[in-house]
């Protein structure tokens, strides 16, 4: 921030340099470049108080804007001595609400969890055990985890909700469909939610979410707003970890944001004989289109998929969904 | 000016460039009409381009010149309610019509370059009839060097599809141009479906050439994406809850509106989507789902 109040134009375009760097290291962290995103936005309308804008007027683009505007797109030249402090102490504001997302999901538990319910959840996400224990605190009800294999991450999930003496059980990922009839309520976390609704998460979530629309189950999907990533499905890079040298394709649409890991998960090297005989993916993630979630529950409040556009039109500016 | 200055002034723009759409023709001629107005009053003039728009609609009865109209009318009033003073007013209505003109001539392209993204190489897309906009996509999908193959419903009454066919062939595209009943049949084949829009309703759904609903059922019935390109000029006030409250003015050519004893012998040449249907809206505001349009329309009428 060393030469800041000459020019935030070139302060912005330094940030988004950066943030080209860092989201081209690991692509599948989408929450650094919307972390950029939500800064650049800060200096805009930092810029904009100061440069005597009200706050009502919009800075997306839209058809009244269309036609009530005297002039073109403003530049950022003006230089002004105060936006630098403005700038730090939005950022400093941004990182308290930061800290404090999982504890606002968190209070908002005991409206969604009734006494005696049977609740779902795959795999382990520190948004749904801070959620499913503050529920705990003053209702009584049972959890089923998937698995979620080959990791297992759903046996970690299990030992800590049963440490706060939540009736757990664990179950394989084949076994979901059959469960579901019983199950009350699915709550979820994601890795990242898409501009349509949609979400990119833990791999088995998908199959998750179609036994739930089957039961007529409502999925609930609790996740922090820096999750939220302007980039729609087809736009997030392909990251693909070459598998013993072999560069795997998929035919189908949501491909191009696969990450694959290691396939030592899924089949051993010590199978020696059969490996040179097929071919073995161990993709991480999933996409899980919105007809399948019933209600998003973050830091702000609970939200429908069919909404989240417009909660991506107050967090990021349009010119910066691209970086 | 007089009525039939109007239209000719209209059918030039159409003639001189026949790529234009024919909103923008439509509130290009009622900008010369305004700039030639002799009324001295606010109400005068919204009562004179009432009947404009009227007579506009009467040559060319789509519902995008009619939403073009509808733009225009609200463009007035919004610039009338920031300035009392009439000539002052008239000078600033001049300004903004000429920045709003050239700002939607650049929304094909922004369109374009939202759109291409989500076409994949080697994808087969399904299209119907004859659209400007989805040319433009299809060019700048070209231009960043994908691979795809077209197919074309033949689009009757008036064939357009073979009209869009023939344009894709200049872009050495592969098309195929298929019967508006083949639309079942080629469904399993196609990746994705690409349509544009003659306007696009309150409710997110969209009004296009007839058989576009055939298209997005089957395309629901077989899970693909039903993707829908239109600028933002096209979104229009109405709120059908089925085919039959699509007002008639906009599903018959306006001859046969003039002409015809029974309407209801008549073929008509568009029909209603519903937003159900619809996967995403391509617009010049943005990627936006079919439940922002809503929001978009809102935010300036009300």
């Amino acid at each position: 921030m060393g030469r800041v109040g000459s020019g935030s134009g070139e302060l912005m375009d330094l940030i988004r340099t950066e943030g080209q760097r860092m989201t081209a290291a690991q692509p599948s962290e989408t929450t650094v470049g919307n972390m950029v995103r939500r800064v650049l936005k800060i200096i805009r309308e930092e810029y904009g108080r100061l440069h005597g804008r009200s706050e009502e007027s919009d800075q997306q683009e839209s058809l009244h804007k269309l036609l009530t505007s005297g002039g073109l797109s403003e530049d950022f030249s003006t230089p002004y001595p105060l936006l630098r402090a403005n700038v730090i102490e939005a950022i400093n504001e941004l990182l308290i609400e930061l800290e404090g997302t999982t504890d606002n999901i968190a209070m908002q538990a005991l409206e969604h969890i009734h006494s005696n319910e049977v609740i779902m959840t795959i795999g382990y996400s520190r948004t749904v055990e801070a959620f499913l224990k503050e529920a705990a605190r003053k209702r009584k009800f049972q959890v089923i985890v998937a698995e979620c294999a080959p990791f297992c991450q759903g046996h970690e999930m299990a030992v800590r909700l049963s440490k706060e003496n939540i009736e757990t059980t664990v179950m394989s990922d084949a076994a979901i469909f059959a469960v579901m009839s019983r199950v009350n309520k699915v709550i979820i976390g994601t890795k990242t939610i898409l501009a349509n609704g949609a979400l990119i998460a833990v791999s088995g979530t998908h199959t998750l979410a179609l036994a739930a629309k089957h039961h007529s189950t409502p999925l609930i999907v609790c996740a922090p707003m820096f999750k939220l990533s302007p980039q729609d499905n087809k736009m997030v890079p392909v990251f693909l970890t070459l598998l013993y040298s072999r560069l795997i394709q998929f035919p189908n649409e949501e491909d191009s944001f696969h990450k694959f890991v290691s396939p030592q998960e899924v089949l051993p090297f010590t199978e020696g004989e059969i490996l040179a005989k097929i071919n073995v993916h161990c993709p991480v993630f999933d996409y899980v289109p919105p007809e399948l979630i019933t209600l998003f529950i973050s830091n702000i409040g609970g939200n429908a998929p069919s909404y989240i556009y417009r909660l991506m039109s107050e967090l990021y500016h349009p010119d910066d969904y691209e970086l | 000016m007089s009525t039939e200055d109007l239209i000719e002034a209209f059918r030039a723009q159409l003639r001189d460039d026949p790529d234009v759409a024919s909103a923008v023709a439509a509130i290009r001629a009622l900008l010369g009409f305004l700039k030639q107005d002799r009324g001295e009053t606010m109400q005068g003039l919204r009562k004179s381009l009432r009947t404009a728009i009227d007579t506009l609609s009467r040559v060319d009865s789509s519902v995008a010149v009619s939403s073009g109209g509808e733009l225009f009318l609200r463009f007035i009033s919004l610039t009338s309610l920031e300035y009392s003073d009439y000539s002052t007013c008239k000078e600033i209505m001049i300004e903004r019509g000429e920045i709003f003109l050239r700002r939607v001539s650049l929304s094909r392209n922004k369109i374009a370059k939202l759109c291409h993204p989500f076409i994949r190489d080697g994808a087969r897309i399904l299209t119907h009839a004859y659209s400007r906009v989805v040319l433009r996509v299809l060019e700048a999908a070209v231009e960043s060097k994908k691979r795809f193959s077209i197919y074309v419903t033949e689009s009757q009454p008036d064939q357009a599809g073979q009209k869009m066919a023939k344009a894709l062939r200049k872009l050495n595209i592969p098309v195929t141009v298929i019967l508006d009943a083949a639309v079942g049949y080629i469904m399993e084949k196609v990746d994705l479906v690409l349509v544009g829009a003659e306007g696009v309703v309150e409710s997110g759904g969209i009004i296009n050439k007839i058989g576009t609903n055939q298209i997005a059922v089957c395309a629901k019935a077989q899970n693909k994406p039903f993707y829908v390109v239109a600028e933002s000029f096209k979104f229009v006030r109405l709120f059908p809850l089925n085919q039959q409250d699509v007002p008639d003015k906009f599903k018959y050519k306006a001859d046969t509106l003039k002409t015809s004893q029974n309407l209801t012998e008549e073929h008509p040449w568009i029909d209603y989507t519903s937003p159900s249907l619809i996967t995403l809206l391509f617009t010049d505001l943005g990627v936006l789902t079919p439940s922002a349009v809503s929001d978009e329309l809102i935010k300036l009428y009300l």
